[in-house]
């Protein structure tokens, strides 16, 4: 079931130890079955995109990662960077070692766009220091430089709610880069956007694999659940492909073609009655 | 009667029966009306038929006119500036109550709000749930149902016991009683936000404590705002009553001056009150507008 493989990316060889282990982990929610025993290994630095029809356990895998669900073998049939994130209390070691971006950004809309960026060092932050940025913002000029890296370094004051969709996810991405984990998860993060702005937040999201606050001498790893095969061909080194919460496929990302993608989303004869996702994924060219 | 209009296979059967039983309620209404004022006005004890007495409307004239300072002795008080510097004195004070009570009820409605909201007690904006946190919970529901149930005259009554006559009496019994009410409001307010960014900075990393400061804490303040700055509206109104059993201000003097029979005093503590009311209601409303977001 396990297809582990060493991925390379340009000259570099991946590293031996993997960054990112998954051992047998399930998970069962009453009586569905959220994500079936499934064991995966992920190096650092690769951009994994994960694929497959709704109801596969895309979500269920990304939230397993952050440590947001504890897997039913244990917490330790998940292990990142020698760590499993569900053992983890919230605060800067959690923080620096996982962070997710969703399909709903899920900003605070009464705070401005500035204090959403800051809200990703609230893990690293003590309370009293939260509680002072409340008032007087910290860290202001590094949320200025993400802002700006993301393109929207007008908008600090704004709320969210004056901003559209794609504007939204990047306010997301530049929490994200103020949280700096290794290993960036994303969940569905272009499923509301139009084909443009879609192309513009994974670039930025591809971007933060390699971004470093400080020098860009470490390398992320990026896992992104998403259904558009140029976004996946474009941006990511490795293509997992689930279906029924198992893996079908595991390829790397160049060799995605359309027809093992209809594939994938055509749910088959038993349960014809539901729409293939196919077309969405197909739409592109 | 059948359950009428629900069948389905004889719809019109269903609509004949319950348009005769809506005619049959409009009729036995109309008698019940009828029949009401009929004891209304046949029975001599009700006292009602003294509004249609032309006797009733001489005194009521008269009232209004000695309100307005026709029969003082002596000059009006509303020709006396010192008059209106003293009641302006007691207008004032009956201010600094309704302030003092919302500060008290926003103080502590403030302090509960988030233990008193069930998604915080039991972990669903993040935090773990505890069994502290559930007895806190019900602990401040008690509280607030408590407080709320004991209408603020109550509480006046009470407080005057033990407490010296002034405006801190009057300015507590409100404060509790509005807390109650504020307090609940707002952790409604709490219980029904989306979970949706609680969870986006609890996944950032962020301990519940600051999850609740920056999840939970801006979007619940302008309503909170809100629900005080309408409740300064009614306090402002409920300080004369609480101020009847001596608790201070425009309310204290206001009875004092009836049972003397001044009714010219009267009059112009009523022009202060209706002044202090006007002005906390323009300024509620523009406070409100201010904390409105977007």
């Amino acid at each position: 079931m396990s297809t582990v493989r060493p991925v390379r990316t340009g000259e570099q060889v991946a590293a031996p130890e993997p960054l990112v282990t998954i051992k047998s982990a399930a998970k069962v929610y009453g009586t569905n079955q959220g994500l079936a025993p499934l064991s995966l290994a992920i190096h650092a630095g690769e951009r994994v995109a994960l694929v497959g029809p709704s109801g596969s356990g895309k979500t269920t895998l990304l939230r397993l990662l952050a440590g947001a669900l504890v897997p039913d073998q244990g917490t330790r049939s998940v292990i990142i960077n020698g760590k499993s994130p569900a053992e983890l209390k919230p605060g800067r070691e959690l923080a620096s070692l996982v962070g997710i971006v969703s399909q709903r950004f899920d900003l605070v809309p009464h705070l401005p766009v500035l204090h959403n960026v800051l809200a990703g060092r609230l893990g690293h932050w003590t309370l009293a220091r939260s509680i002072l940025s409340l008032v007087w913002p910290m860290e202001r000029r590094a949320a200025q430089q993400a802002l700006a890296r993301v393109g929207i370094a007008d908008k600090i004051n704004e709320r969210p709610g004056r901003l559209s969709g794609g504007e939204q996810q990047r306010v997301a991405i530049a929490r994200m880069m103020m949280q700096s984990p290794l290993v960036i998860l994303a969940d569905e993060p272009v499923a509301s956007l139009d084909p443009a702005r879609a192309e513009e937040v994974m670039e930025l999201l591809v971007g933060l694999v390699s971004w470093n606050e400080n020098d860009g001498s470490s390398q992320r790893t990026l896992i992104a659940s998403l259904h558009t095969a140029s976004l996946i061909r474009r941006h990511f080194t490795r293509v997992i492909g689930l279906r029924e919460s198992r893996v079908q496929f595991d390829l790397p990302a160049g060799e995605l073609d359309d027809a093992v993608l209809d594939e994938l989303y055509d749910l088959g004869d038993d349960t014809d009655d539901i729409e293939p996702l196919a077309g969405l994924a197909a739409r592109d060219g | 009667m059948e359950r009428a209009g629900i069948g389905q296979s004889h719809p019109r059967d269903g609509a004949r029966v319950r348009f005769s039983a809506l005619r049959w309620s409009a009729y036995a209404a109309a008698m019940l009306v009828v029949a009401a004022w009929a004891f209304i006005l046949l029975d001599g004890d009700s006292g009602f038929g003294d509004l249609f007495r032309q006797r009733t409307w001489q005194n009521a004239g008269q009232f209004v006119a000695s309100l307005a300072g026709a029969d003082s002795d002596g000059p009006s008080p509303f020709v006396q500036a010192a008059r209106w510097r003293e009641t302006g004195q007691l207008a004032l004070n009956t201010l600094a109550m309704s302030v003092l009570a919302m500060g008290i009820a926003g103080v502590g409605a403030l302090i509960l709000l988030m233990p008193g909201a069930r998604n915080v007690s039991d972990g669903t904006l993040g935090g773990a749930p505890s069994r502290t946190g559930r007895v806190v919970y019900a602990a401040v529901r008690v509280f607030y149902a408590l407080t709320r149930a004991i209408p603020e005259l109550v509480w006046a009554m009470l407080i005057v016991f033990f407490l010296s006559p002034g405006i801190i009496p009057g300015a507590l019994a409100l404060g509790i009683h509005n807390l109650g009410i504020v307090g609940r409001l707002t952790s409604e307010v709490v219980e029904n936000l989306d979970p949706a960014p609680a969870r986006a900075l609890r996944a950032a990393g962020a301990s519940s404590p600051k999850v609740l400061l920056y999840g939970v804490f801006p979007q619940a303040l302008p309503l909170f705002l809100t629900f005080l700055m309408y409740r300064w509206e009614v306090v402002i109104r409920t300080t004369v009553v609480v101020g009847f059993l001596n608790a201070g201000g425009l309310g204290r003097e206001f009875r004092l001056r009836m049972s003397w029979f001044h009714y010219d005093d009267v009059g112009l503590l009523l022009v202060w009150y209706l002044l202090l009311v006007i002005a906390v209601d323009v300024l509620s409303a523009q406070l409100r507008r201010r904390v409105r977001w977007d």
